[in-house]
């Protein structure tokens, strides 16, 4: 490809995920309890106006509320394992790439110098690049691109040789099957940079948490208990909702996937 | 006549504030200011804050990948650690800076301009780097197009003098033509019979000629002159003419991996450093690398600077280097400028108090000195060009440079050597490049 790489823009909001862990959950417990304790104060009395003459509305919309947490628990649940799963799976991806490379790196140290030289030099380049660079922006939503580059000049190297003895081969043919496993786990890395649930669910999400709470404002009680009791839900729903938005992208903010395999095989690499 | 909607106002009609608005209004502002705070409020994060503390970018050009991708990946990670430290230590201006490093895959003409302007368009306030002299060439228009200093830091002909490149290697008056005083010397074996040998590109041939005019002021004439393609790799004949020649000694101007296939006919052929001592001018430790050393030791390359160089500023950088990049890491003479014309730019951008180029280039002008890990680096205000130390240095077996000689401090640049260029001056301060007689190189490159 015969551009400049640029590293794609990082998403609106990305600053929501710099927000250590702790405030951040406050901050969504304090939106909710904070919406439903305003909607009681504005739309509770105009909502209430719908079901004021019907006899044991509180037990219809009692109903209605159980037979909606139900469905609504389900999808939170579902969501919130798959959110769960991605973290994991984007774990997965980051160890299985650093143990490819260390592999990688045992089978080019047994190449005949020069080759094996700069073989070594081109995967600690490409180590410390990912330390020192790909993660911050990985932090922030952004594909960094320039490990391409020192990915393509490893190749390059790799294919410049040429094995010399039955034993060479074998070995060569041992490095390309490592560098592919590498690609792969690699490609795998910088496609969960980005991945997180779609916009039209995390829609879904938030009208179903509005559609529980307004039909909590439905209740006739004492605005006291009312107070209380939705806002013990909202407060649930708002804690449901940080775990998922937490969990959502698997480089970025406090519950995150750190460069500890990669930087745990930069200091043996620099040890030797 | 404009058209206008129904029921909307006409032009110049002052529209009713009616509650709806006012609530809308409120609302968006509301909005719209929360959108804009939220981030600084809450996280601090750079998308609240002034643009002065935003990261200043750096344009990194230097192949990573081709032919002269392993020279050139040293000379980028010598930047990287010049950007680092002054990262650590609080970045320029107090801000960070930011290095781009694309690959312009060893193709000078073409993909080195290419990558510059993307690199300019990107907002990079200074470009570092090129290898060959065609690449820089190809990059200076580039420069004078988006006002950008180019920070060259390789040994190169001279003959060339552009306002908007700051040299930070030798020209041949601080590399060449003191390592032929050398030969001449009793140090050298008092050698007049010169072998002149280079890769068949603008360098070589440029260099050459000068040499060629400095031996014929002191009434000698090299005993053979030989140009190959770069790449090149059938050195037998080159070997026989040698040895035909009589010569009793080789300078050598030639670049890249065709320096493997030479010292190899050249050992083969039974000539070796004591009979015929090779000078390289392209040799240095990342070179090294890739040579035989029972087919290299003994021979010489000439540079400024020397991994091997005494003193403890030296140590303490090769240390830092390795720490940084590994244990088995190399430093050299391109190595070195590259990091040293890092922190001059950052020397120039504080003396100036912006990254704006004129001021760079005002405050480069004053004569500013660094202390690169190889001695001082002080930037001559008449060419752009620095002045740098000369340094000759024999072979070992370790692939490392016993130093043989240096010059007694740093040699002035004289990027138009009038023995060969007459009538050229260049002098930034006083109007710029003087023109003298059209000098033909042969092979015109």
């Amino acid at each position: 490809m015969d551009t400049l790489p640029l590293s794609t823009a990082p998403q609106d909001w990305y600053w929501l995920h710099d927000i250590p862990a702790g405030r951040l959950a406050l901050l969504f417990l304090a939106a909710f309890v904070g919406f439903y304790w305003l909607g009681c104060v504005f739309l509770r009395p105009i909502l209430r106006q719908f079901v004021k003459y019907t006899a044991g509305a509180n037990d219809i919309v009692g109903y209605v509320l159980s037979c909606f947490g139900v469905f609504y628990g389900l999808l939170l649940g579902l969501i919130a394992v798959t959110a769960y799963q991605n973290v994991a799976d984007a774990g997965a991806n980051v160890t299985r790439e650093a143990a490819a490379l260390s592999a990688l790196y045992e089978d080019v140290s047994r190449y005949p110098d020069p080759y094996g030289q700069n073989l070594r030099w081109l995967l600690r380049d490409y180590t410390r690049y990912v330390i020192k660079y790909a993660w911050p922006l990985q932090q922030q939503g952004i594909i960094p691109e320039e490990g391409t580059i020192r990915a393509d000049a490893f190749q390059e190297e790799l294919l410049d040789f040429q094995p010399a003895t039955p034993a060479e081969e074998i070995l060569h043919a041992e490095a390309l099957r490592q560098f592919n496993h590498f690609l792969e786990a690699r490609r795998m890395r910088l496609f969960s940079i980005k991945s997180g649930l779609p916009a039209s669910m995390w829609y879904v999400m938030i009208l179903g948490a509005v559609l529980n709470l307004a039909i909590c404002w439905l209740f006739d009680m004492r605005f006291i208990t009312q107070l209380v009791l939705g806002g013990i839900l909202a407060a649930y729903l708002g804690t449901m909702m940080f775990l998922i938005f937490d969990m959502n992208q698997p480089f970025r903010g406090d519950v995150s996937i750190t460069a500890e395999p990669f930087e745990v095989l930069f200091k043996r690499m620099n040890e030797e | 006549m404009p058209r206008h909607e129904p029921h909307a106002p006409v032009s110049g009609a002052t529209p009713r504030l009616t509650r709806r608005r006012a609530l809308s209004a409120g609302s968006a502002a509301t909005l719209a200011a929360a959108r804009l705070l939220a981030p600084a409020v809450f996280t601090g994060c750079s998308a609240g804050l002034p643009s002065g503390r935003r990261p200043l970018p750096l344009g990194l050009l230097h192949s990573q990948t081709g032919t002269l991708a392993i020279s050139e990946t040293s000379v980028r990670d010598a930047e990287i650690l010049a950007v680092e430290e002054i990262n650590a230590a609080g970045g320029v201006l107090g801000r960070p800076l930011e290095v781009m490093c694309p690959d312009p895959k060893s193709r000078s003409a073409d993909l080195f301009p290419k990558r510059a302007r993307q690199l300019c368009e990107r907002g990079a306030v200074a470009l570092f780097g090129c290898w060959t002299s065609t690449s820089r060439k190809a990059v200076i228009p580039v420069c004078a197009e988006f006002k950008r200093l180019l920070f060259y830091p390789l040994q190169y002909e001279g003959n060339e003098s552009s306002e908007h490149v700051v040299y930070g290697g030798s020209v041949p008056n601080q590399q060449i033509l003191p390592a032929v005083d050398w030969l001449f010397s009793s140090a050298g074996g008092r050698r007049r019979k010169i072998f002149l040998l280079g890769s068949d590109y603008v360098f070589p041939r440029t260099a050459n000629l000068i040499v060629k005019k400095y031996l014929r002021a002191r009434d000698i004439e090299p005993v053979g002159e030989a140009y190959l393609p770069l790449g090149h790799t059938q050195f037998r004949g080159v070997v026989e003419m040698i040895d035909a020649s009589r010569a009793d000694c080789v300078l050598s101007t030639i670049n890249g991996d065709s320096n493997i296939a030479f010292f190899e006919a050249l050992a083969a052929g039974g000539i070796d450093a004591e009979k015929v001592p090779v000078v390289s001018t392209s040799v240095g430790e990342d070179e090294l690398r890739n040579l035989a050393p029972e087919h290299v030791r003994g021979h010489y390359a000439a540079w400024s600077y020397f991994q091997s160089v005494p003193g403890a500023a030296n140590r303490s950088w090769v240390e830092q280097f390795r720490r940084e990049f590994g244990y088995d890491r190399v430093t050299s003479d391109p190595m070195e400028a590259a990091y040293a014309l890092v922190h001059l730019w950052k020397l120039a951008v504080e003396r100036a108090g912006s990254v704006a180029t004129d001021a760079v280039r005002q405050a480069l002008r004053e004569g500013l000195e660094v202390a690169a890990p190889g001695g001082p680096l002080r930037v001559d205000p008449k060419t752009q060009h620095c002045a740098k130390p000369f340094r000759l240095g024999r072979i070992r077996a370790d692939r490392q440079f016993d130093i043989v000689h240096e010059s007694a401090g740093p040699i002035e640049p004289d990027p138009y050597p009038q023995i060969a260029f007459p009538g050229w001056k260049c002098d930034w301060m006083q109007g710029g490049l003087e023109r003298g007689a059209e000098v033909r190189i042969d092979g015109d490159v």
